[in-house]
């Protein structure tokens, strides 16, 4: 009995014991912030990107998401749920998507950076106690969870993302080391004052410098080499369709294929090999996309044939040739305008054009010729040979010239064979 | 025997091909295509842009060579070209080379070859290295 007592007594101690040591490893949960920078400047390094206005590639939509968005997705995924984008760009811009969870910033080119100093102030007054920042251009599929851990146990001021040894524009910044962060945007991310050691990721990594970057991000993420996904729900396996995308009756998408919201495959078109249809595009009759990009807001012409390139902005990036060209012709090319009341307007005005054209061509028109029939022209003895030689074909007086079927055509590849 | 070989007209074509620009080459190129057999090549090395009225001009000027038993191709085209006439399906009908003399020196290829020989021997000699 007595030893029964003691066991009890030890068995208190014990609880009491494991009590204190929970107390002494209690998890604090840690206010971790998100902030994402997008500017032209890594923009517009490439020529290709260049030559298109207002074209940022981490905001261009690729499978129905930015880079932005599926950026802002990934922290939310690593329990960061306060989010802020600053974006360079002016007030009047109308292509700035709201974005859940994302207080977005627009700042002008010569205020980027002071605004970006500026945010990342007001998240350290907010309370947080980390900031991890994020540069797009590229986009990194970066564990955030080990990145923070690995700077917490290297008591480090600012940690920086590496891929192979090659550093990339992700940060993971104490809140606490404002100075640090200061110098840090003040040299615009080139240089930091402390020691700032590298985080070493083997993730997905696309640096979305160029449109065959950009080809290529939409090839992942339709054949699941990336973590994150298309936008919409797969209708087939390897399709995915984002709501209220059109596929007309007739039209065939082969998987891996994506259409995105509004966007229209008209009847007859195909859209096969990984081709991206982003929002609010158009793939008119009897085109067919291969391997390719159409941008939002790009229609596409009848019976063309869109083949390893990026088209959008009235331009073509052709990946194959390497090159960019640009296309004024509306047959070919357009972008469709962007709000419905312009889209009305341009509707209508087609429409009041059209109309009188018609009317002049019935009126003043030439009248169409005739259609030779065959067999009279069978009949008919060549002016070449001349009426006074007395020659006359053998098909002409007989019926052989019936026998033949009417619509006997001769297709010639080439002038001479 | 004397051999009666046709001349092969080579026409640069402008560096942007539109409507007003392609009716106008059309015009000037008309005398050619109404000749008989006409043997034409359009250099498009020089054009940066080229649209529908461009392409459609070009299948006229095919079509009007067919028709009399004539030929048109193409040759040294830039990659702009090459990219409309791509999109526009329409490089599958076109002899297209990589050089206007290439292109030139096409059409001696479809004749007999004892005329081919014969053209060969007329021909003056490359100066030795």
């Amino acid at each position: 009995m007595r030893l029964k007592a003691d066991a009890l007594v030890a068995l208190h101690k014990d609880a009491a014991a494991l009590n204190a040591l929970r107390e002494c490893i209690r998890v604090r949960v840690m206010d971790i912030r998100g902030m994402i920078l997008i500017d032209s400047a890594s923009a517009a390094i490439e020529s290709g990107f260049a030559l298109m206005p207002c074209f940022i590639p981490g905001l261009i939509e690729v499978a129905g998401k930015s880079a932005l968005q599926r950026t802002a997705e990934r922290f939310n995924h690593f329990g960061v749920s306060q989010v802020t984008a600053v974006i360079e760009g002016q007030s009047s811009d109308s292509w700035l998507k709201p974005l859940s969870g994302v207080s977005q910033t627009l700042a002008s080119p010569d205020r980027f950076w002071r605004a970006s100093e500026t945010a990342f102030n007001d998240l350290v007054q907010a309370g947080a106690e980390l900031v991890i920042l994020v540069r797009l251009g590229a986009y990194a599929e970066i564990d955030f969870e080990s990145m923070v851990q690995s700077h917490l146990d290297g008591h480090c001021r600012v940690s920086q993302a590496a891929r192979s040894g090659q550093p990339m524009d992700i940060f993971c910044i104490s809140a606490s080391r404002r100075n640090d962060a200061a110098s840090l945007f003040r040299s615009h991310l080139t240089r930091c004052r402390s020691d700032c050691p590298l985080f070493e990721s083997a993730g997905y990594f696309n640096p979305l410098a160029e449109p065959l970057d950009l080809r290529q991000f939409a090839i992942d993420i339709l054949t699941l080499q990336t973590q994150t996904a298309p936008a919409g729900i797969q209708v087939r396996p390897g399709v995915w369709t984002a709501p209220r995308a059109q596929i007309e009756k007739g039209a065939r998408v082969l998987a891996p294929a994506f259409v995105g919201s509004f966007a229209r495959v008209r009847s007859g078109a195909v859209v096969t090999r990984c081709s991206s249809i982003e929002h609010h595009a158009q793939v008119d009759c009897g085109t067919v996309v291969e391997n390719s990009t159409v941008l939002p807001y790009c229609s596409l012409g009848a019976a063309l044939e869109l083949a390893h390139s990026v088209a959008g902005f009235s331009r073509v990036w052709n990946l194959r040739r390497g090159c960019v060209v640009e296309i004024n012709d509306k047959k070919l090319l357009r972008h469709v305008s962007e709000t419905s009341g312009n889209k009305l307007l341009v509707s209508a005005a087609e429409l009041v054009a059209y109309l009188p054209r018609q009317f002049w061509r019935g009126i003043f028109g030439q009248p169409a010729s005739p259609q030779p029939d065959l067999n009279a022209a069978l009949r008919q003895t060549s002016p070449t040979l001349g009426s006074a030689s007395g020659y006359r074909a053998p098909a002409c007086d007989s019926e052989a010239a019936n026998e033949f079927p009417s619509n006997l055509v001769v297709a010639r590849t080439h002038g001479n064979q | 025997m004397e051999i009666n070989s046709r001349p092969v007209v080579v026409k640069r074509m402008p560096e942007r091909v539109n409507g007003r620009t392609a009716r106008e080459f059309l015009r000037d190129v008309q005398p050619f295509l109404s000749a008989d057999r006409p043997q034409l090549v359009f250099d498009l090395s020089q054009v940066a842009q080229l649209d529908a009225a461009g392409v459609e001009m070009l299948l006229r000027c095919m079509s009007e060579a067919h028709k009399r038993d004539g030929d048109l191709k193409l040759a040294a085209p830039s990659p702009q070209a090459c990219v409309v006439l791509e999109l526009t399906r329409t490089e599958r009908l076109f002899e297209i080379y990589e050089t206007s003399t290439d292109a030139a020196r096409s059409f001696s290829g479809f004749l007999p070859n004892a005329m081919r020989q014969q053209l060969l021997h007329r021909r003056p000699h490359a100066p030795a290295a």
